[in-house]
């Protein structure tokens, strides 16, 4: 009894499907498209397109660290005569959004770039895992920007070329201890009128850790 | 009491005719009377078995110290806010939200301080748990399923610690999940992808804490739910898996617990364990209650900064492998078939996953029958090792405060505790591992 039908379908499916088949076949297909637009829902979870990164503007204001000489003068913007003396830095915001430090340098060990009056800056995040550097805060007497996550330093009398994650290629300060992969990215300097800003500047090269 | 039974069978009765529960009571009760190791009991012949096998009770006091997470969490959940909108280094809603727990909410201070401490317990007893279940190779043949489900609950625990130290949204819990979604990202090729799902964005934003939250609150007790109640339940359905002693006197039959049923009299010493506890932790969180630091500030990174305790040894990774690099002067190339696979950074996280990656798989290549500790040089010797690396990693992760603190110079701290990590592993491994040889080749029963 159940002999006669299987054969008959067997003979048949030479041809075309069984009827089984083509349920089995149009259940799966359902069952995938349900399953996939479910799945679609997920990209849900990535982040929307939120407002302007980076920088507003290209003026540097005086950073919140506690207990510096720079730390009355917080949110103020920066002025050349505040750097009197070579060595003498300060952690600072560019645009409110980029976290840099900025000082004088001793223009003839300087290596790898020129200083604009005297002043230097780069961008204080770590190029390892995004902590702020600093400046003779942790290692007062060594001239390096120290992170205080993982110990990496750079030195910021050797300016060198590197490249960054994203293909930009810029200068900055070399990698000389810990696990940065690459070195601190040197930020242009315009000074008017003893008013410091950043000389216009590509912003891919900053944007590293947003 | 006459009239309480009658009312307890009357209730009894009224259950079991809907939910037909009184054969399934019968069946766990059987279960449950032989899970536990009752050739143990009967060989020490002693009542108090946590006295003389106190790692036994490890996985208890995880369990309970869980429920109370659940609790105590609970009722933060009521005062919390979790919400960073605000400028940098100002106070958000979450963290004023803290505040007024700790200042504010009557016994606020008192739940906040159990459920800091219950964590931080919680992941010690959890650690003890799975160094115990390493040496004692409960994860035999039969039994793999239950230590994959361990080794994902101990994820489990660090996920719960790493979201939980974000919430009050502080300077110390912001750079810690800075660096940890750095290092999410440091990942080759899925790296910024899985940040992007998993956190919102490839850096902290407000929109991070709301998932951080939800991850906390909802994602992770249901995930915690089905990953410990599947482990819990293998446990009682295999059995506890009992220690080689037991096995010398192991009959074909098993026997009845000397000291009767699994409830109330083999719980007795479970409930004595989660009493002390409890009072462990009531005590610590009362007197020794962490406040929130300074509220979060992106442009700002606190000096001396330290993940939790248990984060230690992996954060001390980090800073050794670089350390090793400048070592041997080495100078990864920037790109391998374009991934940056080399630098310090992705070596370290590397490092980890693969430690981790062993530890979860640990069943697949450890095949051997032997289960005996001492009846194992290689793998005892890797255990001691381990255990070695991790305490000397969490003790370079300190290496910034050891300098300032006996003023060294740091690149000679460094030094010394870089050398200590590559050295004292080994010293202390090597022992046990030629002495365990010899008494084997002696054949020492």
């Amino acid at each position: 009894m159940t002999e006669k039908p299987a054969t008959r379908s067997r003979t048949k499916s030479l041809r075309s499907i069984s009827r089984r088949q083509l349920v089995k076949l149009l259940v799966s297909i359902g069952l995938m498209g349900t399953v996939g637009s479910f799945l679609s829902l997920l990209t849900s979870l990535l982040p929307g397109s939120s407002a302007s990164l980076g920088p507003t503007d290209n003026i540097l204001r005086y950073g919140p660290e506690k207990g510096t000489w720079y730390s009355p003068k917080a949110g103020s913007e920066v002025k050349l005569e505040d750097f009197d003396q070579v060595g003498k830095g300060a952690g600072v915001l560019w645009g409110g959004s980029i976290p840099a430090i900025i000082f004088r340098v001793d223009e003839g060990k300087l290596q790898g770039a020129t200083a604009n009056n005297g002043l230097i800056a780069f961008a204080s995040a770590c190029t390892h895992l995004c902590c702020i550097a600093t400046w003779h805060l942790d290692r007062p007497n060594e001239n390096v920007l120290f992170c205080r996550c993982h110990d990496g330093i750079f030195d910021p009398y050797v300016i060198v070329k590197d490249v960054m994650p994203n293909g930009a290629e810029y200068q900055g300060a070399k990698v000389i201890g810990g696990p940065p992969p690459r070195a601190a990215p040197l930020i242009p300097l315009e000074i008017k009128d003893g008013k410091v800003t950043v000389a216009p500047s590509s912003l891919d090269i900053f944007s590293y850790c947003e | 009491m006459n009239g309480s039974l009658t009312t307890r069978s009357k209730l009894h009765e009224w259950v079991d005719k809907r939910f037909l529960v009184s054969p399934l009571i019968t069946k766990a009760q059987r279960t449950i009377n032989f899970a536990l190791p009752s050739t143990l009991t009967r060989q020490n012949r002693s009542r108090i078995l946590w006295f003389t096998y106190p790692y036994y009770y490890a996985g208890a006091v995880t369990a309970f110290l869980a429920i109370l997470q659940g609790i105590t969490g609970l009722l933060l959940a009521f005062n919390y806010i979790p919400s960073a909108v605000g400028d940098p280094g100002a106070a958000t809603p979450a963290y004023l939200s803290v505040q007024v727990i700790m200042k504010g909410v009557p016994l606020g201070a008192l739940i906040r301080g159990i459920h800091q401490w219950g964590a931080n317990l919680l992941v010690a007893a959890l650690v003890i748990h799975a160094f115990w279940a390493f040496f004692r190779n409960p994860y035999r043949i039969g039994r793999e399923l239950t230590w994959f489900l361990g080794v994902a609950s101990l994820g489990l625990a660090l996920a719960y610690s790493f979201t939980g130290y974000l919430l009050p949204w502080d300077q110390l819990g912001y750079w810690a999940a800075t660096i940890s979604i750095q290092i999410m990202r440091a990942i080759p090729l899925l790296g910024d992808f899985l940040a992007q799902i998993l956190l919102g964005g490839t850096g902290l934003t407000t929109n991070t804490l709301s998932r951080i939250y939800f991850y906390h609150v909802s994602l992770l007790p249901v995930v915690a739910l089905a990953i410990v109640g599947a482990h819990m339940l293998l446990v009682i359905i295999q059995g506890v898996s009992e220690p080689e002693e037991a096995w010398k006197t192991k009959t074909e039959k098993q026997v009845a617990p000397l000291f009767g049923q699994f409830f109330p009299q083999q719980i007795a010493p479970v409930m004595i364990i989660a009493l002390v506890t409890l009072g462990m932790v009531i005590l610590l969180g009362t007197f020794a209650a962490q406040v929130p630091g300074d509220p979060a500030n992106k442009f700002l990174t606190p000096q001396f900064i330290v993940p939790e305790w248990y984060f230690l040894w992996a954060y001390g990774l980090l800073k050794w492998v670089g350390w090793l690099y400048d070592l041997a002067h080495f100078v990864p190339p920037a790109s391998v078939y374009g991934v940056d696979l080399l630098s310090a950074k992705v070596v370290g996280i590397l490092m980890a996953a693969l430690m981790f990656l062993a530890v979860l798989l640990l069943p697949l290549i450890d095949r051997g029958k032997e289960v005996r500790a001492l009846r194992r040089p290689l793998k005892t010797a890797i255990g001691v090792w381990a255990i070695g690396f991790l305490a000397t990693l969490t003790l370079y992760a300190l290496n910034e405060i050891v300098s300032a603190d006996l003023s060294i110079k740091i690149d000679m701290v460094n030094s010394i505790l870089g050398s200590i990590v590559i050295v004292l592993p080994v010293v202390a491994a090597a022992p046990f591992y030629f002495m365990l040889r010899r008494r084997l080749t002696k054949g020492v029963p």
